[in-house]
């Protein structure tokens, strides 16, 4: 009489090591990457050398070339900027404003954000590449 | 006689939605990551204050304009240039005056580029002060 062996049976895949790389992989990301709100139009920020490391946390103003003002992400005026930011006591703002855009629409609103109590007021720039 | 029934197997775990959640959060956040190296450049504020006494204590000095024009050409002493050759020029004066205050006149139409570039090249030179004056809003 001849037995049959029955078939060898392909080792199981280990899922563990699959889900430990994935949660390697979900924690970098969660650590590096920026939740900022971006603005709802292009801005390329102005490159310089000189520049500071930008602190964390403060409120973002965008201005375009063309003009157009937003807060945190929504397309705002000046004055809506102006009451919400003095409302919020916003101790830093950023201004995120596009290389392109010309003075006549900046220094205004630079002047205009200096005015609020206890901000300073921060221009973004882009570093300059190596 | 009596039967010894097996032990129950504790229930088994499926690791399968686990790992399709985890995958799903790892895809959005390599999505909405941004990964922008950003600067800054103070442009006032309560720190501006101390830096607006000190001139005044210090004496009068001499003060020289820079201009910006609508071409973003930059105006030294009546001749346009760029912004980078101006950066030699204001070295050599801030070294023959060491308290030369700087002043910089934009047109409303210059660039924010070509001021952030001149602010640079007064930096970069060592000035003890710059200041831009205010200009204008555009209609």
């Amino acid at each position: 009489m001849k037995l049959s062996r029955s078939p060898p049976r392909a080792p199981a895949e280990t899922i563990v090591a699959l889900i430990d790389v994935v949660f390697f992989l979900l924690v970098f990301f969660m650590l590096v990457g920026r939740m900022d709100a971006t603005a709802p139009f292009d801005v390329v920020p102005p490159v310089a050398g000189m520049g500071a490391p930008l602190p964390k946390g403060g409120e973002t103003v965008a201005l375009s070339p063309d003009g157009r003002l937003a807060l945190n992400g929504t397309e705002m005026t000046r004055e809506a900027i102006l009451t919400e930011l003095a409302d919020r006591s916003a101790t830093i703002v950023r201004v995120q404003s596009d290389g392109a855009s010309p003075l006549g629409r900046l220094l205004p609103l630079l002047a205009a954000l200096e005015t609020l109590e206890g901000a300073s007021v921060v221009l973004i720039v882009t570093p300059e590449a190596p | 006689m009596r039967l010894a029934r097996g032990q129950r197997q504790g229930a088994v775990i499926p690791m399968t939605p686990l790992v399709d959640v985890m995958l799903i959060l790892l895809v959005f956040f390599m999505v909405t990551s941004t990964y922008l190296d950003l600067d800054m450049i103070p442009a006032g504020g309560p720190s501006d204050e101390a830096a607006a006494a000190a001139p005044a204590a210090a004496g009068r000095s001499a003060t020289m304009l820079i201009r910006l024009d609508a071409g973003d050409r930059v105006v030294w002493r009546g001749q346009a240039m760029t912004p980078a050759a101006l950066g030699p020029l204001i070295r050599d004066t801030v070294a023959a005056r060491p308290a030369l205050r700087l002043l910089i006149l934009p047109s409303p139409r210059a660039s924010t580029q070509t001021l952030v570039a001149v602010l640079e090249a007064v930096e970069r030179a060592g000035a003890a002060e710059a200041r831009v004056l205010r200009v204008e809003e555009e209609p």
